[in-house]
């Protein structure tokens, strides 16, 4: 019998677990829904955003705004990295963890002196327990991060960028592209140099032939224009990975799901078969007593 | 043996299977398991039986047990009564040979040169002769030494299911130990495939142990000492046989004072051909179905099997487990005998690691700091700490999968999982299957190598360089051939 009861709680354990799991799909289905809503409302803003500042870059403008300056020497650099704050979403702070981790190895190999600062629990629970110090942490960008928040990380990383104290700002996330392709990015937010790499993705639309009239002026444009389009930038970074990590935790828990509805299904079987096998020695032990009996 | 005369010759009354009834004279009736032997002849048939005797019946009756096949025997035939017990011969002319539960050779060399015949059933050592000396016995193998480590002059037991290699580990043992040790060595075959046995006596013959002052090279057989009672064998011979095979072993130690190795495969068909004998005996059967008397047999054999002040028995039991299930009452009895358990299990054995030693059922009475000292046993307990977390994540690895594990726990699986892998070890009688020569790693390797797998030195290795190795370098050198290939 001790091994039909043990084989009972160990089911009771997964049926638990299935519970959670179950929860959790059904709940990130439904936060994913708004999610990609507001990643698809944003992105149509950043494309078109980034869009202007790609054609104003290719208007043959004299150009000179200090997010845009390449700087000739790189010696403070932050690496953000974007997780999230919950597990139970499979692979995506994993895999979004070893693109930044990769990124800030590689800075520190040349030289650069590389602040991390971390969004969410898990990463900085991962990077501390590699024994990252960590410059600063934030955990409350849950699944539907405001612009406000973002902005003001966004104002302090631009006046540090102006006032030289960094050189660099790399971003990790998730990139969220459809509902069915998400991809681990890590990649240079500041200064705002691969305006082609952002083109790039837009390339469908030959919108270098609009000629642009600027009004007062270009550069005036210019000063509102280049910070609005990385703060777009790194707000869409945000809202990615909030729709990504939903995304994650629904395919993470319909297979988790699957797996334990297997492993009960396993279980039950299991025992069965040692309640049976217990129910017919017991029987045997009684006949055969019996029989010798008589 | 005692001849025949009027009154200690009787005749058969019943023969039902391997028992049979015989009737003496009232006042002559022969002892409990005194031997009796039917000589007699049928249709042509001569058929020579030797029975021991186990009840009285009453009214002159006795039921005995058949030691040999009773095919061809009826009522009536004449029952001679030997006055004492069966008995094997003993001493140095029995080395190199093979023996059946008679104690007659079967190895076609012609007849024993002996002294003396000693009686199989004899009592247990007294308990102010027991040797009270505890000594870690080295078998070279990884996971036993730091698990399960033998114990000199003590017993270990191998308890495994169907198929998953205590045979093989038993003849590993034997070809470890017995070709590094001085002693004397005594194989007893119980009820396991005939085919086994052969195999092993032609193996002895050939596996060296060094030259003899001559300069000749002598073979392990010389120094062994084989009994059979196999599988073909009527149960009253299994029963029997580990009790032949024991008595020879006694000599060794009670008279030559030499360090003796009695290995035998398997202790639950010697339960098993109990339990086929009680219930001819008509004894009612007891828990699942076993002899009631299992204990009391269990124990009369075990407690013979020991270290005296005169010489030492270390002794190697292979045991099966009735579907893979240990707490069946043939293997729980000898369990209790034992001083390292080794235990093998299915899932280890299908995943092709072998020895399928499960590290967290196995234990030792002597994986205890008194004894092995506070590094081995601390380097013990954090092998099963580790493994023991990895069982316990793993429903929850299934389920979930690893990357929803927090960073210590995935640390703990990524070690448990090498430390699986590095349990397995080349054999040395396994060299033809696996292409490897066998591997011996001292105790010291042993300790250093799982420790620095648990400091997490070797964390960069690919599990699959853990497999099959000795010691921890060797997993270093099969990485950079991986990594050549």
């Amino acid at each position: 019998m001790a091994k039909a009861r043990a084989i009972i709680k160990r089911l009771r354990a997964v049926r638990n677990i299935r519970k959670i799991t179950r929860t959790m799909e059904l709940i990130a289905t439904a936060r994913f829904k708004r999610a990609m809503d507001r990643a698809t409302e944003a992105s149509a803003y950043t494309k078109k955003i980034n869009e202007i500042v790609a054609d104003l870059a290719q208007a043959d403008l004299k150009i000179d705004h200090p997010l845009l300056q390449q700087r000739e020497e790189v010696k403070n650099a932050i690496v953000l990295v974007i997780t999230a704050n919950r597990g139970l979403c499979g692979g995506y702070n994993a895999s979004v963890l070893r693109q930044g981790l990769s990124r800030i190895q590689e800075l520190r190999r040349g030289d650069v002196t590389t602040q991390v600062e971390v969004a969410g629990k898990r990463g900085i629970s991962v990077m501390g327990f590699q024994g990252y110090e960590l410059e600063r942490t934030y955990t409350h960008f849950e699944d539907k991060p405001s612009f406000e928040e973002v902005n003001e990380l966004a104002e302090r990383y631009i006046a540090e960028f102006t006032d030289g104290t960094i050189d660099r700002l790399d971003v990790a996330w998730m990139e969220f592209r459809t509902a069915s392709r998400q991809e681990a990015l890590v990649e240079t937010l500041l200064p705002i140099g691969n305006l082609q790499g952002a083109e790039k993705v837009e390339d469908a639309e030959p919108s270098a032939s609009v000629d642009y009239e600027f009004l007062p002026s270009a550069e005036e444009i210019l000063e509102e224009i280049v910070p609005a389009a990385f703060k777009a930038r790194l707000f869409k970074c945000f809202l990615d990975a909030a729709v990504s990590e939903q995304i994650f935790r629904m395919v993470a828990m319909k297979g988790a799901t699957e797996n334990a509805d297997e492993m009960i299904g396993d279980l039950k079987q299991r025992y069965n078969r040692a309640r049976q096998q217990q129910i017919t020695s017991e029987l045997a032990e009684i006949i055969g007593g019996a029989a010798a009996l008589e | 043996m005692s001849t025949a005369t009027a009154t200690n010759v009787g005749q058969v009354t019943q023969v039902i299977g391997s028992i049979f009834d015989a009737e003496f004279e009232e006042s002559h009736l022969p002892d409990i398991y005194n031997a009796c032997i039917v000589d007699a002849e049928t249709k042509g048939n001569t058929i020579k039986v030797t029975g021991e005797v186990q009840q009285h019946l009453g009214g002159g009756r006795v039921r005995c047990v058949a030691l040999g096949s009773t095919d061809g025997m009826v009522r009536g035939m004449q029952v001679t009564d030997t006055g004492g017990p069966l008995s094997v011969p003993v001493g140095k002319g029995t080395l190199g040979r093979v023996f059946n539960v008679l104690g007659d050779p079967i190895d076609g060399r012609g007849d024993v040169e002996h002294d003396v015949r000693w009686p199989i059933h004899r009592p247990a050592p007294k308990l102010e002769d027991l040797s009270a000396k505890t000594e870690l016995f080295e078998t070279g193998i990884k996971v036993v030494d730091l698990l399960t480590p033998f114990v000199r002059g003590g017993k270990a037991g191998l308890f495994g299911g169907a198929g998953l290699g205590k045979t093989v580990i038993l003849t590993e043992l034997i070809a470890r130990i017995a070709s590094q040790h001085g002693g004397y060595a005594v194989f007893a075959g119980v009820g396991e495939r005939t085919r086994e046995g052969n195999d092993l006596w032609l193996e002895m013959q050939e596996t060296e142990m060094g030259k003899d002052e001559t300069g000749r090279i002598r073979h392990v057989i010389e120094q062994t000492c084989m009994v059979f009672g196999q599988m073909n064998e009527p149960p009253g011979a299994r029963l029997r046989v580990a009790l032949s095979a024991l008595t020879m072993a006694e000599w060794f130690r009670d008279e030559t004072g030499m360090d003796t190795l009695l290995f035998i495969d398997n202790i639950f068909r010697f339960s098993q051909a109990g339990s086929e004998v009680s219930a001819l005996l008509g004894r009612m059967p007891s828990a699942v179905g076993y002899q009631p008397t299992l204990g009391t047999e269990q124990g009369e054999l075990q407690e013979r099997i020991t270290s005296t002040n005169k010489g030492a028995i270390t002794s190697v039991q292979a045991v099966y487990v009735p579907a893979d299930d240990p707490t069946d009452p043939a293997p729980a009895t000898a369990f209790s005998h034992l001083d390292a358990f080794i235990y093998l299990e299915r899932r280890i054995a299908e995943r092709g690691l072998y020895p399928a030693i499960d590290p967290l059922a196995s234990s030792s009475r002597i994986l205890d700091p008194q004894y092995v000292g506070d590094r081995h046993f601390n380097c013990a307990r954090r092998v099963q700490q580790i493994l023991q977390r990895y069982r316990e994540l793993q429903d929850i690895i299934a389920i979930l999968g690893v990357d929803e594990l927090n960073e210590e726990d995935k640390q703990v699986v990524h070690r448990a999982r090498r430390i699986e892998q590095f349990l397995s070890q080349p054999f040395i009688v396994a060299e033809p299957f696996t292409g490897k020569p066998g591997e011996v790693t001292s105790l010291a390797d042993t300790i250093r190598s799982f420790e620095e797998i648990c400091d997490g030195k070797w964390d960069h290795l690919p599990e699959s360089a853990f497999r099959y190795v000795g010691s921890i370098e060797q997993a270093e050198e099969q990485a950079k051939r991986m990594q050549e290939s």
